[in-house]
């Protein structure tokens, strides 16, 4: 794992599991990412429209609004915001399935931390 | 006459005759001069020639030549003067001159007048007779004289033309013998009668018979005339030809006949033997045919035929039903071609005709064929035949055409009459023995008429058809047609439209009918009613709704496997995802710690969520595989007697020491009965129960626990004082994976199974569960188990204590 000064590129986390997201929130950070956290979906357009985060990683199955809709929401007023849907829906018709719904990656959970890693870095760095 | 040669001759003669007398006597004188003779030798000579002047001259001449011979006899004596003796004599003879002159003269002019008179007589009898017979010849009718037998004695030219002969040749034969042989009778005692002077005139219709054996209709009169002074006495006999009369009578009459015969019969087969003896009798035709058109062959072959008999027809006859007439050859062939009359009055001129050439060998004389028309078209053609020659006239050729007409029209109505009830005849059987129903409705939507199927259909008279069955029939084909939207029965009439009704039969069998509606209009296009028919579709419509009910049960079973596919993959993927949340703490933190260099304090918190989140997942996999054995039966109950107020104690006493900010009361029936069930699950049940109620009291609360007796059942009930349930979700609380997440309960754990399991053990006891829940004011969790029998009997005596 390369120590990487990525200060500024902000990830906003939104998942409901208080275990994801520490998991989440401690790999980031070690690796220079900060991160913020929504517990749901519209806390995840509230921090997305307010904090203008960097990239957002953003499960599905969340109470309130998912996932889906709100990155169709944060799309419709940041087009531009990269989203990467986490989903323990990690079958292979989910995958088509989010990135037909507009996401920009797709990360399956259970994952490896030098994937969550990498689809980070890929936004943070676009060659 | 006029012409100057004879009146030139005649005066000629007359001067001659006038001049003869006086030459005589100067003829005498010069001989009685040069001779010397005496005067009483050459007297008779003087005497002769005045006797001729007497006789042939008038008067005076007569006077004149007596005159002169006096003169001529007193000359000589006179000369001789002195002879006196021969003066007197002389005197004596010129007196006797004189006087026999005179005689004479009167008596010539006496015989000339009577003569003349008589001549006259004649001149006027020749006269009389000319004009008699000029009259006799100009006489319209045949006149003639004849002897009381009958024999000719004058005979007029028109009664020569009647009889056919001249009259030289009328003169060979008698009355009798130009007489029909049927009249000959009645002629006889005719000429008896008028012979024995019984009467003065006799009178009848015969009918004469002329050389070539035409046979005329006359009538006839004869008259005795005065008996003559001399010679036989002799009979006036007028024969007038009243065939004109006779023709008109004849063909009146056969045009009454034929039309009394079209109007009386219906059958074509039936008139046209007669019709054609009509023709045959009326008009004295031996033979009538009448040729038919076959359309197949296009052809014309005898159909009907009428004779007066006699074996020479018999031939001819024959000759006819054996052949068949091609468009245009032949006679009939000709008539059909042309559409007009064709008349033959000697058959040996019929060319291109063998059969009717043939006939006039055997004796036939004359034919006449005219078409049977119908619309202009010929479609027969009647052929008449005559032993004897006949002359059509043109009364008779009109006659007759229209006849041909007039039958034209009569084939073809009796034809239609023929074909529409032969067509109605079928239609009728068609009705009658139809196994489908038939009936026909008027505009009004009254029954008019149900055929044998149609009240057989519904066991019904047809009274009882049309006062009931028929109405009802209506307002159910109303009723389904409004359904279906489409026309009423009145309304629209639609044609060929179908409908299914039910209809009871009279003994209360439910039938399905199917009702097809046709509107028949009337010749204006207007409906004039309505053909319905009546198809009892009953067995159709059972087999078909037994086999919709088949293909529903199929579509239903069908629908259960996709929806249990579909459950069975939405459970895959929810317990995946349930397992994948799980396992993506467990994996991360793990690969964390794996990884090291982290402080002892990050370690131990990171076991704690790895440890935690392998936990949830076995409970997880107890839970699934517990519901599995539930669902697939394959659970086994350890039943014994339970006390429930015991399980819920139990149940308290297990969740009260996580459960710190609740409270517990419990509000239990002392007296509650023994139950029989499986005590490790239905404290499993309560402990969910009680579980739930923890984790849905976020702010904590009162938990109440109660038991009584509900009928033949225990009642619990578990209720808090919680965040409640959404009305939208408490219809779905006990299905699998079916978490309150929303709101305050969005980060209660739970494998979402609990409940679910928690119904099955229920249910396996024989109870059922239920909640009640108001969002923000608690949930009320019930279920009942039913009492062991022991209970229930311990219970009845009881009451009846």
């Amino acid at each position: 794992m390369r120590e990487v000064d990525a200060s500024g590129f902000k990830v906003l986390v939104a998942d409901d599991n208080e275990v994801a997201q520490r998991l989440y929130k401690r790999v980031l950070e070690k690796a220079g990412y900060p991160v913020l956290i929504a517990a749901d979906g519209l806390q995840a357009v509230d921090l997305a429209l307010g904090q203008r985060p960097a990239m957002i990683l953003m499960d599905v199955a969340m109470p309130g609004i998912d996932g889906l809709e709100a990155m169709r929401r944060i799309k419709a007023e940041i087009p531009g915001m990269p989203i990467v849907i986490a989903s323990a829906h990690s079958m292979a018709s989910d995958r088509e399935r989010f990135l037909a719904a507009g996401a920009d990656n797709v990360l399956s959970k259970p994952f490896q931390l030098h994937d969550l890693i990498s689809i980070v870095e890929q936004l943070a760095n676009p060659k | 006459m006029p012409g100057p040669g004879p009146t030139y001759a005649s005066r000629a003669g007359i001067l001659a005759r006038r001049a003869a007398p006086l030459a005589a006597l100067v003829a005498v004188f010069l001989f009685q001069t040069i001779l010397n003779v005496d005067t009483v030798v050459v007297f008779p000579l003087y005497l002769g020639a005045v006797l001729m002047g007497a006789i042939l001259e008038e008067r005076l001449e007569s006077f004149a030549v007596a005159g002169v011979a006096v003169l001529a006899l007193l000359f000589r004596p006179l000369m001789a003067s002195g002879h006196t003796s021969e003066i007197g004599p002389a005197v004596l003879l010129s007196a006797v001159t004189l006087g026999v002159g005179t005689v004479v003269n009167e008596l010539t002019r006496h015989s000339r007048s009577v003569a003349a008179a008589a001549q006259q007589r004649v001149v006027e009898l020749s006269a009389a007779e000319r004009s008699l017979r000029a009259t006799l010849e100009s006489a319209g009718v045949g006149l003639a004289l004849a002897g009381l037998n009958g024999n000719w004695l004058e005979v007029n030219q028109p009664l020569a033309l009647i009889l056919g002969r001249s009259r030289d040749e009328l003169f060979r034969t008698t009355l009798a013998e130009v007489t029909a042989d049927g009249d000959q009778a009645a002629l006889r005692d005719g000429l008896a009668l008028l012979r024995s002077r019984d009467v003065m005139s006799w009178s009848a219709d015969v009918h004469v018979v002329r050389p070539d054996g035409a046979v005329l209709p006359s009538a006839l009169l004869i008259a005795r005339l005065p008996n003559p002074p001399i010679g036989d006495a002799t009979l006036l006999v007028q024969v007038s030809d009243i065939s004109a009369r006779e023709r008109a009578q004849s063909i009146a009459n056969c045009v009454a006949a034929v039309r009394q015969v079209i109007v009386s019969s219906s059958a074509v087969d039936a008139a046209m033997p007669q019709l054609l003896e009509a023709f045959s009798g009326y008009l004295g035709w031996s033979v009538a045919q009448y040729w038919a058109m076959d359309s197949e062959t296009h052809t014309m072959r005898v159909r009907n035929a009428w004779n007066t008999g006699g074996p020479i027809l018999e031939g001819f006859l024959h000759a006819s039903r054996g052949m068949s007439v091609a468009f245009g050859s032949s006679m009939v062939g000709r008539v059909w071609k042309s559409g007009v009359l064709s008349a033959e009055e000697d058959l040996e001129k019929a060319s291109g005709d063998e059969r009717l050439t043939a006939a006039r060998s055997v004796g036939l004389h004359s034919a006449v064929a005219f078409p049977i028309v119908d619309s202009g078209e010929v479609t027969g053609v009647i052929e008449l035949v005559s032993d004897h020659a006949r002359i059509l006239q043109d009364d008779e050729v009109t006659r007759l055409a229209t006849a041909g007409v007039e039958i034209g029209q009569f084939i073809r109505r009796s034809e239609t009459a023929q074909a529409l009830k032969r067509s109605e005849a079928d239609h009728r059987a068609i009705y009658e023995h139809s196994p489908f129903g038939i009936a026909r409705i008027s505009s009004g939507g009254e029954l008019l008429e149900a055929n044998p199927a149609v009240l057989r259909m519904l066991e019904r008279d047809e009274e009882a058809m049309r006062q009931t069955a028929w109405p009802e029939l209506l307002r159910a084909y109303d009723q389904v047609a409004t359904r279906q939207r489409k026309a009423q029965f009145l309304a629209g009439i639609t044609d060929g439209s179908s409908i299914q009704v039910r209809a009871a039969t009279s003994s209360g069998k439910w039938l399905w009918l199917q009702l097809t509606a046709t509107s028949i209009p009337d010749a204006n296009g207007r409906p004039e009613h309505v053909l319905v028919m009546v198809e009892d579709v009953t067995a159709v419509r059972e087999t078909s709704d037994r086999l919709n009910e088949a293909l529903e049960a199929q579509r239903e079973a069908n629908a259960n496997l996709e929806r249990t596919d579909r459950t069975k993959s939405e459970f895959l993927s929810i317990v995946s995802h349930e397992f994948r949340t799980a396992l993506t703490g467990i994996q991360g933190f793990s690969e964390l710690i794996r990884d090291g260099g982290l402080e002892s304090d990050e370690v131990h918190a990171y076991g704690g969520y790895i440890f935690n989140d392998a936990d949830r997942v076995n409970r997880l996999i107890g839970d699934m595989l517990d519901l599995d054995r539930m669902e697939s039966g394959r659970m086994s109950m350890r039943t014994t007697d339970v006390d429930i107020n015991d399980v819920l104690m139990e149940a308290i006493s297990r969740a009260a020491p996580s459960a710190v900010t609740s409270e517990f009361k419990s509000d239990l029936d002392a007296r509650l009965p023994i139950v029989a069930g499986d005590r490790d699950r239905l404290i499993q049940v309560v402990s969910n129960l009680v579980n739930n109620a923890v984790k849905y009291s976020p702010e904590g609360g009162t938990i109440t626990l109660s038991s009584r007796v509900d009928g033949r059942f225990v009642l619990i009930s578990v209720s808090d004082s919680g965040i409640g349930i959404p009305p939208e979700e408490i219809g779905h609380v006990f299905e699998r994976f079916r978490r309150v997440r929303s709101g305050a309960a969005q980060s209660i754990p739970g494998t979402g199974l609990g409940l679910t399991i928690v119904k099955q053990i229920v249910e396996m006891h024989g109870g059922k569960i239920w909640v009640e829940s108001a969002l923000g004011h608690g949930s009320s969790f019930h279920f009942t188990v039913p009492l062991s029998p022991e209970a229930v009997k311990a219970m009845q005596q009881l009451q009846h204590a």
